[in-house]
């Protein structure tokens, strides 16, 4: 009966991904920035996850989740704030002080320190580009290895080394260093 | 090994991504140069600021059993595809939509009955559209995207208008098969929900007040030759509110 797999196919779903829930909420609420559009994405993630889910194979389940919302996020934020979801135009420059780099790197400074509210390291990684935010959260907050980072947003491990030197680069600039002061 | 090469390493360094013998040279290195040593601290310092600074944002409760609920409904209505024939109501209602979209205009949907077989069946559409992987057929918040792919599909030209601006973003449109006829609907959102808008030639008046079926909201109004069905899971004040943006704006 298709009802009883179907049931069987939603038990496992539940077991399997279900559990990685709130990495799944945590990174879509640091790209969209925002509650309510974190938990429409999540839930519009979860299923597409469930209709795909005969393709996941044994393995890192969070990866795999996470490779779906990430994916949902950015179709959802192409889609309501086209903005958001502008590439980095220097893409493989690893140092800023190469030819291109004043360019990119200067808008990211220029986004960082023009905003004097931007003092708090939060709301400097809510201000990075996307694919340097993404980056930074999930190596320091869901406290994943290149690898992983690398599969979840579909770029080899050296793109992920750059864009987290890149991501750190412009945090430690806008930084002052208070919020440690400030939580001890 | 020199400063030099050990600068690029020192971010793979903290993150435990190192191979063994380079972990162990640059770990030697660090203990006594004094220009990385202090380098590495600020690297670490900024860490531990990301982690106190950076909320731990975890899901609602409510939004994991709107999950699990919303799973449920999809595991069931993948379980019943394979099932044939919708109901003998359906049915009928598929007569009558036959009849008001075939006759383009004719009077002939009227009285509570009816109207009841006209939502249920677009109810139905508005649920295969949440449920499966069919919202749109054309994705795009663009009106001058979405009208003209209607163009040569269907008899009615829709006016595909952005609403985002009052809070009712354009999705896309779709073609769906209603009644054997092929029905365009425009697709909007309000927050996490789904509006759809059906366009039909005109059989119907305005409804003028929004009808609740199944947990459903509905609001039927005529403009020009054009007969819009908007279909919700939002709440009916929400609906009433998108019918009157969406007419003062397609009134242009």
């Amino acid at each position: 009966m298709a009802w009883i797999a179907e049931r069987r196919r939603r038990s496992r779903f539940e077991s399997v991904v279900l559990p990685h829930l709130d990495a799944a909420y945590a990174l879509a609420r640091w790209l969209t920035r925002n509650d309510a559009d974190a938990a429409d994405v999540v839930q519009e993630a979860m299923l597409r996850a469930f209709r795909y889910f005969d393709t996941y194979r044994e393995g890192d389940a969070r990866s795999w989740t996470l490779r779906i919302v990430r994916r949902t996020c950015y179709s959802w934020l192409e889609r309501n704030r086209p903005a958001d979801v502008v590439p980095l135009d220097d893409e493989e420059v690893l140092d800023e002080g190469d030819a291109n780099g004043p360019v990119a790197a200067g808008n990211t400074e220029a986004l960082l320190q023009n905003r004097s509210d931007l003092r708090r390291l939060d709301a400097l990684i809510e201000a990075l580009p996307a694919p340097l935010r993404e980056a930074i959260v999930l190596r320091e907050l869901h406290e994943l290895g290149y690898r992983a980072i690398a599969e979840i947003t579909g770029v080899p491990i050296g793109t992920v080394m750059s864009r987290l030197h890149r991501a750190r680069s412009a945090l430690r600039r806008g930084w002052d260093g208070k919020d440690i002061g400030d939580a001890v | 090994m020199q400063c030099d090469e050990i600068r690029p390493r020192l971010e793979a360094y903290l993150d435990g991504e190192l191979a063994e013998t380079e972990r162990a040279a640059v770990h030697d290195h660090l203990a006594d140069c004094p220009e990385c040593g202090p380098e590495t601290v600020a690297l670490q310092r900024l860490r531990e600021g990301i982690r106190r600074s950076a909320p731990t944002y975890r899901s609602p409760e409510a939004l994991r059993s709107q999950i699990r609920f919303a799973l449920r409904q999809e595991a069931a209505a993948s379980a019943r595809q394979t099932r044939p024939a919708p109901g003998w109501l359906a049915y009928a209602a598929s007569i009558l939509l036959a009849v008001a979209v075939g006759s383009g205009g004719t009077f002939l949907i009227t009285g509570e009955r009816q109207e009841d077989a006209v939502a249920n069946e677009l109810i139905d559409s508005h649920l295969r559209s949440l449920l499966g992987s069919h919202l749109t057929d054309v994705a795009s918040s663009d009106q001058h995207t979405v009208k003209p792919w209607f163009a040569g599909r269907t008899d009615v030209s829709p006016p595909a208008v952005d609403l985002a601006a009052e809070g009712f973003p354009l999705v896309g449109g779709r073609l769906d098969l209603i009644a054997g006829k092929p029905v365009p609907a425009l697709v909007y959102r309000r927050r996490e929900h789904v509006i759809n808008v059906f366009v039909l030639p005109a059989s119907h008046g305005d409804l003028g007040t929004t009808l609740s079926r199944r947990g459903y909201s509905l609001r039927h109004w005529k403009e020009g030759d054009l007969g819009f069905w908007a279909v919700t899971d939002a709440a009916p004040s929400e609906l009433a509110e998108f019918e009157r943006v969406f007419r003062v704006v397609t009134k242009g």
